[in-house]
């Protein structure tokens, strides 16, 4: 296949298909309805399951059940959704069952609306159910890296035994672009999980167990212990970012997924009226990429975050970069998509500012 | 163009782009957009724009609720077939669900006065043959108790188009046009793609009006 026009959804859809999910759980709800809807024509052709639950708790556990067997699998919802998945979510990570899960957010909190918001930023980076555990979250800015990041998903999710969240906005899933399905290869062979309850005891000479349940508190601390090295490896090897046009900026953005898309064409503007304005790109969400932080250059005097979300990356801003820079945050929520020209107005006023000063 | 048209397609053909600029290209009384499928970039959403060219939208969102996707449509929908002098588009839901909700109107449609077109892009997966498309048709047709009339080819890549991909959706929906003996109404280009050769129907420049520009 060569480029073909995809909506957003279908189109990480059929890279989880292409990234070899086995199995697909989920239920109903706006903006992402064109995920199951696209899985439950295209896995069935496929000879793969596609069960749509009587619920999202349902759908979560069916991952943990059907994972746990050593399937690949993929559960996908939107922020309220993803809320009534945390306790899953949550036994996932503790389980070590690895599982792909597509967020396509919307506004809230609670039932909030259907329109693009990215206010699960907390929910997605500082674990929404319980326990020391972190999600491996990725965040892509247009339909092609989305694709290209969901096909290895799942290759990631197997070698970290973790859940990996692919977080996108309610705009990405409903809006259509040009795609290359193969401009990644599909995932590679995958090994056998020896560690699976796949009814294969016989062969192995023991059984295998999954449990979240450690009623020993040392025994406890010695397995969050052994996550938390897991999730040190995330941060030292899994961070994902992009730096554009930051080598001899005065301003940069920090922004992500659509409201990078947007940051990205304020910063043409104003480069285009010699304005110094570069953009940090964080691609994955956590772990957060600190290592974009390092090293810029002299002339930078201000990072602006730039989110659809009342600050929430902020805070992940400021513990990277407290008292280096001048911090400062726009922010559009509820389902408000910015305009490029918000951006460019505010960084307009920032570099005044400090010409001023 | 007959005084109603519908148009009908796959998801992401392009329906709503195309009923925008051909109810303002035409001047018509009404648009009615039948979309309750997508919970986005819906025809209802540039309805200050419609106001602003005299066009009534009839839509079916609760007052005061543009972004419910509640699959309601308003009774003010059947109007236009029922009324000799009013001019309508009708911007039709993706496939045969969006297709279906035409059969309460199979009474009141007449083909003296109604044509139904429908939208092809053939770089969307799963519509790049013939066959496919007249898979298609006998899907809509079935699901909505009409038949379609005509076909538009809306063939593109978005802002990668070329001359090139417009001439092979030609090519593929020539077929389906010889095939069941239907007319390619109109050729539909995004005005960035300048057009120099001849290509079938009446050949119209796209306006984009859902979408931000820097989508």
């Amino acid at each position: 296949m060569s480029r073909v026009l995809m909506k957003g959804n279908e189109a990480m859809a059929l890279a989880a298909i292409k990234g070899g999910c086995d199995a697909f759980f989920g239920y109903p709800i706006t903006p992402q309805n064109e995920i199951p809807e696209y899985l439950s024509e295209h896995m069935a052709k496929e000879d793969r399951v596609f069960v749509q639950a009587e619920s999202e708790v349902a759908a979560i556990n069916m991952v943990y059940g059907a994972g746990g067997a050593g399937a690949r699998v993929l559960t996908s919802s939107s922020s309220p959704g993803i809320a009534l998945k945390q306790e899953g979510i949550s036994y996932l990570a503790g389980s070590e069952v690895p599982c792909v899960i597509i967020n396509v957010m919307r506004g809230g909190p609670g039932l909030g609306g259907i329109q693009p918001s990215q206010a699960d930023y907390n929910q997605i980076t500082r674990g929404g159910g319980n326990g020391d555990y972190h999600l491996l979250s990725y965040a892509p800015e247009n339909l092609q890296e989305a694709v290209d990041l969901i096909k290895q998903s799942f290759d990631k999710a197997d070698a970290y035994r973790n859940p990996v969240m692919i977080a996108v906005d309610g705009l990405l899933g409903q809006m259509m672009e040009p795609v290359d399905l193969e401009r990644t290869p599909d995932s590679k062979q995958r090994e056998r999980k020896e560690w699976a309850t796949d009814g294969d005891a016989g062969r192995r000479g023991k059984a295998n167990t999954i449990v979240s349940l450690h009623l020993d508190p040392n025994k406890l601390e010695e397995h969050n212990l052994a996550l938390k090295e897991k999730y040190d490896r995330m941060v030292e090897n899994e961070q994902r970012y992009e730096r554009l046009e930051t080598e001899d900026a005065e301003l940069v953005f920090i922004a992500y997924g659509s409201t990078a898309r947007i940051a990205r064409s304020a910063v043409e503007s104003l480069r285009e009226e010699g304005y110094k304005v570069g953009m940090i790109r964080p691609i994955t969400l956590w772990p957060f990429p600190e290592n974009a932080f390092k090293k810029l250059p002299d002339t930078v005097h201000t990072l602006l975050t730039l989110e659809m979300s009342l600050g929430q990356m902020h805070q992940d801003v400021k513990i990277v970069n407290q008292g280096r820079y001048h911090l400062d945050l726009y922010a559009r929520t509820g389902g408000v998509v910015p305009e490029p020209e918000e951006f460019i107005e505010k960084a307009k006023a920032i570099l005044k500012k400090e010409d001023a000063a | 163009m007959k005084r109603i048209v519908m148009l009908c397609g796959h998801s992401g053909s392009g329906k709503s782009e195309i009923a925008i600029n051909l109810a303002i290209d035409a001047g018509v009384d009404k648009l009615v957009d039948l979309d309750i499928v997508n919970p986005y970039f819906r025809s209802r959403s540039v309805h200050a724009l419609l106001e602003e060219e005299g066009i009534a939208l009839i839509e079916g969102t609760p007052e005061q609720s543009l972004n419910s996707d509640l699959p309601t449509i308003s009774a003010a929908a059947r109007t236009p077939f029922v009324s000799p002098s009013m001019r309508a588009v009708y911007d039709l839901g993706g496939g045969p669900s969006g297709a279906r909700l035409m059969r309460q109107y199979t009474d009141v449609i007449d083909k003296h006065h109604v044509e139904c077109l429908l939208v092809v892009n053939t770089m969307r997966p799963g519509l790049d043959t013939p066959e496919a498309i007249l898979q298609l048709i006998s899907r809509l047709e079935g699901a909505g108790g009409i038949k379609v009339d005509g076909l538009i080819n809306n063939t593109n890549l978005m802002e990668e188009t070329t001359e090139e991909t417009l001439a092979e959706g030609e090519r593929i929906l020539r077929t389906v046009s010889d095939t069941l003996d239907l007319p390619i109404r109109y050729t539909f280009h995004l005005s960035k793609v300048p057009i120099t050769r001849a290509f079938a129907g009446e050949v119209r420049a796209l306006e984009r009006y859902l979408a931000p520009e820097w989508l």
